[in-house]
Formats: structure tokens, C-alpha cells, sequence
């Protein structure tokens, strides 16, 4: 059954090397499908009302402990993602991990939030639903055929108070510096953390890979961190499990930025490690022990990492 | 994309009033054209903002399309005018919601006044439908959003 996920040289030898990691476990997670899971739009419709409607439908689910509004799919009948409720907005489709970042960066009505990385939209509509129609939340991406999705999905989820713009993330600074209350920079990663969804990128993966989208993300952060105004809030996640692409970007900033203090991450329910202080001969600050990993046998679903960092200073 | 000047405002909202009985449509909102004829709802705020921003695409939620006088509300304007649509709506039951999200025309017996009706399903709005000489209704459900 092991070798049925063809994993790269460069790979393996990488995954040996990490603390805390149970390979065998990690097959057997990247062998199992991920979980349907979805979050009902309280900007349409009263929870309740949309769970009613499910259920008479035939589909079961449970409450996602870490996520206001998420639901995992116990018994699908038919595919979700072809139903009246999800044509018309009522729910969202979105992995149970995934609904951590947004979770931890914790909007309130009447911020003005930034997504940074924000296609195809998961996030930000998960943001907009916490935001209530205050404040206002602006998504952007690098990609024009992605922000189409971006738009989609928006529409979809009936939000008002959005800014979509199309724009490589590490300019942003040039024209919204100390603009956002809270930023979410969900970096594009090498995806370790979803093999399940494509065994394709366990075979493909090289530390060439790690280290070229490791330079973007440390720009995109730094991009991120020059947004917030004294006193904001930043959330940096990826999906994937290296260092060069988590803990390692974040000790990148905070080298950069000494306004940028790490933070205490509590999500109940939740099962995760914390972050890396030691790799390959380097040690990092102490701190980025508060930052989290998520492994995807943690709770059978995606592996993530997550970082919440305060820019200090007068609000 | 440009903000509604205080006529255009006023002729949509006599539009609204005479079509779909709306007495006070998007108040609160500000409307942005995009293109000749289709219009977006935000909050003043967020138009603020965009104002300061490069590279905006999109501000707010596509709400209607005006052609030739008449109006096609998106399933999101329907649904934001939520209880002031007062003329013009065709109740559906659960298998003409089903056509009716898949595009598939769909026949009435009553007859309905003007070129567009707003479809409901219980407390739900599903946007507007265009209405032919021989009584079909035609959902206007982008292709993006369709149940295949």
C-alpha cells in the first residue's frame, strides 16, 4: 500500500529529517480523501434555516469545533457542489483546515481586512461573513484568470463591502501602507499539506521548489506586515509542511521588522504542534515556538501552518 | 466603473418603484455603473477606499442589468431588496427551483405585467427572469452558477 503515493528522492530525504513527523502516519493521511466539510453564509440566511434545509435533503453533518459556521459532511447523498444552496450562496464548500487561518486572524465588523493571496476566495468570503457588512474587505491576486473565480465566489457569497483588485501582493505597500486592521497572507505554497487532493505534488516536489516560493513568501509577508497600522494584525499560513516555507519566512520578518511580535494562537478542539525552533544547524527565535503546525494526521483533513504576528505600536 | 449621477439614481429607483413595487431601493448603498448597463451595489466606505487602491477590478455585488427601461435583478439585488419586492414575483415550488437554477425556461398560467419577474422560493429570492410573448419564463442565471 506505501509505495501506491510515489514520493520524490528529494522529498523523502526531506521528510526524515523533521522533527515530529510520523512518515508512516503521513502516507496513510495523504491515502484518505479529504473530508467534505462547508461553512453556511449567515450573510444570506439564519444558520439554522440552511441546516434545516440540508437535512430534509437527506445530508448529515456535524459542528467543526474550530470554525463558527462549519460543518463536515457525515453522509452526502449527492455532491454538494451541485445543490440549490450552494448555486445560490447559502453555503460554502471549503476543506475544515482551511477555515483556521481566517479563524485565528479573527475579523470584527468594521475592520478594514486585506487578503493578500485571496483567489479563489475561501478565505475571504470566510472573512466577509465575520466582518457582517462593516468594515470593508479588500481580496486581491496576482492572477487575472484567478481573480474571475475570486469575483465568482464573492458574488455568490453576496458580499457588498469588497474591493477586488488584481495586483502582485508585494506592491501593495507602494500605495495602502498602515492602511488594514488585519491582514491575511494565505502564501502560495508547495501544497505538502494536500497531497491528498493530488498525489502529483508529492512526486514532483524538489527543495528547488521550497526555496524559490521561500523568497516570494518572505516578500509577500514583509508586503503584508507594511500594510497593517500600528496595532493591527497579521495572519501568515501556508499548506505545506517545510520550514524554508513557514517557520523560516516568519524569522524572516521578524528580522526585518523589529515592530513584529509574535503571538499566542489558541484554537480549541484543534489537534497541532508548535512551530520549529531548529533546522539544519540554524536555531530561530524562541518565539516561533507559538506558531502552529497542523499535520494532516493530526485530524485526518489538510496539514497547515499558521503565524499571528502584532505590528506593535499605537492603534 | 462610475457612481450613479442623482438622475440616473432617480430613474432606476422609479424603475424599481413601477416594476417591482420598491420603495426604497439599495438606500443605504452607493450604485456603481460598470459597463452601459449593468450596475453594482457597495457601502460608501468600501468606494472610499477603492479610490486609494491600484489595480481594483471590482468594487461591491453586481446587483442589475438596465435594458431598454426595463430591469433584471441578479440573485443577489433580489435578495438584498429582500421584502420590498412587492409586484412582479412568481412563487416556485421545489421542481420549478431546480429548472429555474439550471436556466431551463419554465411555464406559467398567470400573466404577468412587464418584461421581468423576480422568482421566490419560500423566504428565498432567485434574481429575475425575462418573460416571452407566449408566457415562458427565461431565469437569467449566469452560466457560472447553473446546476449542471
Amino acid at each position: 500500500m506505501l509505495d501506491e503515493i510515489k514520493m520524490s528522492e528529494g522529498l523523502r530525504e526531506y521528510l526524515d529529517k523533521m522533527p515530529d513527523l510520523d512518515l508512516d502516519l503521513l502516507l496513510e493521511a495523504y491515502r484518505r480523501p479529504l473530508p467534505t466539510s462547508f461553512r453556511v453564509n449567515t450573510l444570506k440566511m439564519n444558520e439554522y434555516e440552511v441546516l434545516e434545509m440540508l437535512e430534509e435533503k437527506g445530508v448529515s453533518f456535524k459542528k467543526i469545533p474550530w470554525a463558527r459556521y462549519g460543518y463536515v459532511v457525515e453522509d452526502e447523498p449527492f455532491d454538494l457542489g451541485k445543490t440549490v444552496e450552494h448555486m445560490l450562496g447559502l453555503i460554502y464548500i471549503q476543506a475544515p483546515i482551511s477555515m483556521v487561518p481566517v479563524e485565528v486572524l479573527d475579523p470584527k465588523p468594521g475592520e478594514r481586512v486585506l487578503d493578500l493571496c485571496a483567489a479563489p476566495g475561501s478565505k475571504s468570503t470566510q472573512i466577509a461573513q465575520l466582518l457582517d457588512g462593516l468594515g470593508v474587505l479588500v481580496a486581491n491576486d496576482i492572477s487575472f484568470e484567478r481573480v474571475k473565480a475570486l469575483a465568482s465566489n464573492l458574488q455568490r457569497f453576496g458580499v457588498l463591502n469588497v474591493i477586488i483588485t488584481l495586483m502582485d501582493g508585494r506592491k501593495f505597500p507602494r500605495f495602502a501602507r498602515e492602511c488594514f486592521d488585519k491582514v491575511l497572507v494565505d502564501a502560495p505554497c508547495s501544497s505538502l499539506g494536500i497531497v491528498s487532493k493530488n498525489w502529483g505534488i508529492a512526486r514532483s516536489w524538489s527543495p528547488e521548489i521550497a526555496k524559490r516560493l521561500s523568497k516570494l513568501q518572505r516578500q509577500l509577508i514583509v508586503a503584508g506586515f507594511d500594510c497593517l497600522k500600528p496595532g493591527g494584525e497579521l495572519v501568515y499560513a501556508t499548506c505545506t509542511l517545510t520550514v524554508e516555507e513557514n517557520e523560516m519566512v516568519v524569522q524572516h520578518l521578524l528580522e526585518r521588522r523589529e515592530n513584529a511580535v509574535l503571538e499566542d494562537i489558541d484554537v480549541p478542539s484543534l489537534r497541532y504542534r508548535c512551530g520549529i525552533i531548529e533546522w539544519d544547524g540554524t536555531r530561530f527565535d524562541e518565539e516561533l515556538r507559538k506558531t502552529i503546525r497542523i499535520m494532516p494526521y493530526d485530524n485526518w483533513a489538510e496539514g497547515f501552518y499558521v503565524a499571528r504576528i502584532l505590528k506593535e505600536g499605537d492603534s | 466603473m462610475k457612481l450613479l449621477s442623482p438622475r440616473e439614481r432617480k430613474f432606476i429607483e422609479n424603475r424599481l418603484r413601477s416594476i417591482y413595487g420598491v420603495e426604497a431601493g439599495f438606500d443605504g448603498f452607493v450604485l456603481i455603473k460598470c459597463g452601459r448597463r449593468r450596475i453594482r451595489a457597495a457601502t460608501k466606505e468600501t468606494l472610499e477606499l477603492a479610490s486609494r487602491l491600484r489595480g481594483v477590478q471590482q468594487i461591491g455585488l453586481y446587483v442589475m442589468k438596465v435594458a431598454n427601461g426595463a430591469i433584471s435583478l441578479s440573485v443577489e439585488g433580489s435578495q438584498l431588496l429582500d421584502g420590498e419586492i412587492k409586484n412582479n414575483i412568481i412563487e416556485l415550488d421545489e421542481e420549478q427551483v431546480e429548472r429555474w437554477m439550471k436556466a431551463i425556461p419554465i411555464k406559467i398560467e398567470r400573466a404577468c405585467r412587464g418584461r421581468y419577474v423576480v422568482g421566490k422560493f419560500g423566504r428565498l429570492y432567485l434574481g429575475s427572469a425575462r418573460v416571452s410573448r407566449n408566457g415562458l419564463l427565461y431565469p437569467q442565471i449566469p452560466k457560472w452558477r447553473r446546476i449542471p
